[in-house]
């Protein structure tokens, strides 16, 4: 048994202005430098909430607004690239996309601009928090629960509570304090990966269940002989009631 | 005097006709947004337990608040969130004075004058007697009953503004007659950021939606739109480039004719320019004239004038097209594009008020700044079907991941649940 058990939650983001407007390449060097981590993950990494389904992500805020409105791509490749790793902090996160645009300003003219029209206005957002009536005791009840738990909810304890907070709500922390090691491992380095959300979901969720066969083998060698046929027999019957199914039921 | 009462019953939007009888209207998104998003839903609106909300504009019918409300109070309630609608009814004195606020909010320089104000102030107190606001949230839609506040709130209760318009080229007389109402309520909502005016309360962004099962958005087969396109004495032979809007100034639809009349030199291609006015839109016949008029002008231009309640026509129009444009001068938020890029169109838009969040330029839909530009996107799309189905594609993706009810919903309980 673990100490506390963890309580999956949803959360809806509510989005609200940031204060900061830019209209060329130094006033958005100004605008990444002062405003909160919290808006800079909005328009970076919280852009897998906004494209769940997406085959291919596409570029972050800032690096679309310099291609579009300043019509700078090779800036905006390098600023997109800069927002390729979900996990990174935010501080870390400021300080390169800052690197990329002091030496964009020092070889470039920093006041090629945009009309105020096309501006880039900075957002942040507040997560609001529901519990999904979901909850798992054990590291290893987390895979069955998995699909119970909307996309938002996954970003929320896969990513926005490993990198803003708060630490009760990190999947991946109480998962590795509670001896969840190799679980914690596969979500980490699968979310580390920056894919769009709803492949990491499931990806996450079928890394997790194939991790856990061998101890579920392992569970059951230590089973009696009649409890395990018993399972064989339920397992067989769960097939056959598959293979009985028309394609029409299985399209319902 | 006439007086302009709404049409259907105003405590009862849970008996709209197309209301499913069974299981109701979350069952049917499931099917489109899976079960785990309406299950967030329910787990967000369970924190209002307890808590009353009541929606108010100015209109049962026209326009896309109308349309968004009819549905979110029915969605609301079966979240089990009880939410009731009630709509300020006016003369036609009135909705030319929120008209003129209306055109003044947008950047149209209009003169508010005494005699304006004292029609607005008097119409509000009337109506501050006569509405229901009982809730423990009353949103307000719009500059049209704004002023309510300062009549009926009562102790405890929470007023949040939820304004439509773009006021990013407001005219500063009109905005210094409605802020002092604006200043009173506890938050505001505005659909884009580009909108928000500086405003010493909270300010959250909610972007409008649309119903994929209304009439005007549900699945059509070909055979359908063959028959309506058809009964619209519209010719099938196209391909049609249309836009499907309130024949109002700031949709510039004599800017579509002549972006139109610079492709029809050099492509074969048809314009439809289809819509009608909104019950509290007094300028619509003269704009809709001046527009049949340019229309003349040009070879195969279609202009028709479409009654309230042709959704499926919308619907079918939309379908039929090879191209849908929304060259707009300024927006609210447009959700027509929303509508076209749902039904897989290819769209053709001003980069103007909300439409860049639905169209990402290249990726969902192409945007346009000027009439040549428009023309020539227009033109790029008309010779290449791949592109078409490529943005129609994303564009439909777009919109079930970020402009589909249950995110407006989704949005509205989270503003709730801050302030109650």
């Amino acid at each position: 048994m673990t100490d506390t058990g963890f309580r999956f939650s949803t959360v809806a983001h509510l989005e609200f202005p940031a204060g900061p407007v830019a209209t060329d390449f130094a006033t958005l060097r100004e605008g990444i430098a002062t405003v909160p981590p919290g808006s800079l993950f909005h328009h970076i990494i919280r852009m897998v909430v906004r494209h769940p389904r997406a085959h291919d992500l596409p570029p972050n805020d800032f690096a679309r607004w310099v291609g579009v409105a300043l019509q700078d791509p090779e800036t905006a490749e390098r600023l997109a690239f800069a927002g390729t790793q979900p996990l990174l902090p935010m501080e870390e996160l400021r300080a390169s996309l800052l690197r990329i645009l002091d030496d964009v300003i020092g070889r470039k003219r920093p006041d090629i601009g945009t009309p105020h029209a096309a501006a880039f206005h900075f957002v942040t957002a507040r997560s609001v928090k529901a519990p999904l009536g979901v909850e798992t005791e054990l590291p290893e009840q987390v895979p069955e629960v998995w699909r119970h738990v909307d996309s938002a909810a996954a970003f929320y304890h896969l990513i926005e509570a490993r990198v803003l907070g708060p630490v009760e709500d990190d999947l991946v922390l109480w998962l590795e304090r509670n001896g969840g090691h190799k679980l914690a491992g596969v979500a980490e380095s699968l979310t580390m990966g920056g894919m769009p959300l709803l492949r990491l979901h499931r990806e996450i969720g079928s890394r997790w269940r194939r991790a856990l066969i061998p101890a579920r083998l392992v569970r059951r060698t230590e089973e009696s002989e009649s409890v395990r046929r018993q399972e064989a027999r339920e397992v067989v019957a769960r097939f056959a009631g598959r293979l009985r199914k028309t394609p029409q039921d299985a399209k319902g | 005097m006439n007086e302009t009462v709404p049409s259907v019953e105003v405590d009862s939007p849970l008996l709209d006709s197309a209301e499913p009888e069974m299981n109701g209207w979350l069952h049917r998104y499931e099917r489109v947004v899976g079960p785990d998003t309406l299950r967030a839903l329910e787990a967000i609106a369970r924190r209002l337990k307890g808590h009353r909300i009541v929606m108010v504009n100015t209109t049962k019918t026209g326009g896309g608040v109308a349309e968004i409300l009819h549905r979110l109070v029915v969605i609301l309630n079966e979240l089990g969130v009880p939410t009731t609608w009630e709509v300020m009814e006016g003369d036609d004195r009135f909705f030319g004075v929120t008209k003129k606020i209306h055109n003044a909010l947008h950047g149209h320089s209009e003169t508010l004058t005494a005699e304006d104000r004292e029609i607005y102030m008097e119409r509000t107190r009337r109506e501050a007697q006569r509405l229901a606001l009982d809730g423990d949230l009353i949103l307000i839609h719009d500059p049209q009953p704004a002023g309510l506040i300062a009549l009926r709130r009562a102790p405890g209760q929470r007023w949040v503004w939820r304004c439509h318009i773009d006021l990013s080229s407001r005219d500063p007389d009109h905005w210094e007659f409605l802020r002092p109402s604006v200043c009173q309520y506890d938050a505001s909502i505005f659909s884009a950021i580009e909108f928000v005016p500086p405003l010493p309360i909270p300010t959250y962004l909610v972007p409008p939606s649309i119903d994929p099962f209304s009439a005007k958005n549900r699945d059509m087969e070909q055979e359908e739109v063959s028959s309506i396109m058809e009964r619209l004495d519209l010719p099938r032979r196209g391909p049609w480039v249309t836009q499907i809007s309130r024949f109002d100034r700031i949709k510039d639809p004599i800017g579509v004719i002549e972006a139109f009349r610079m492709v029809r030199a050099r492509r074969r291609a048809r314009l439809l320019l289809a819509g009608g006015g909104a019950s509290d839109d007094p300028e619509g016949a003269q704009v809709l004239a001046e527009v049949r008029e340019g229309a003349a002008k040009v070879k195969d231009v279609t202009v028709l004038e479409l009654p309230p309640g042709s959704d499926v026509e919308i619907n079918a129009l939309q379908r039929a097209s090879a191209v849908v444009m929304q060259k707009s001068l300024r927006e609210g938020f447009a959700l027509t594009v929303s509508e076209a890029l749902w039904k897989r169109r290819a769209v053709v838009a001003s980069a103007v008020g909300g439409i860049p969040l639905q169209v990402l330029h290249e990726r969902t839909g192409l945007l346009s700044r000027s009439i040549e530009g428009a023309a020539l996107q227009t033109i790029r799309l008309l010779d290449n079907s791949d592109l078409r189905h490529e943005l129609g594609a994303e564009g439909h993706a777009h919109v079930r991941d970020n402009f589909l009810h249950t995110r407006e919903v989704r949005d509205y309980l989270a503003v709730f649940t801050s302030l109650l």
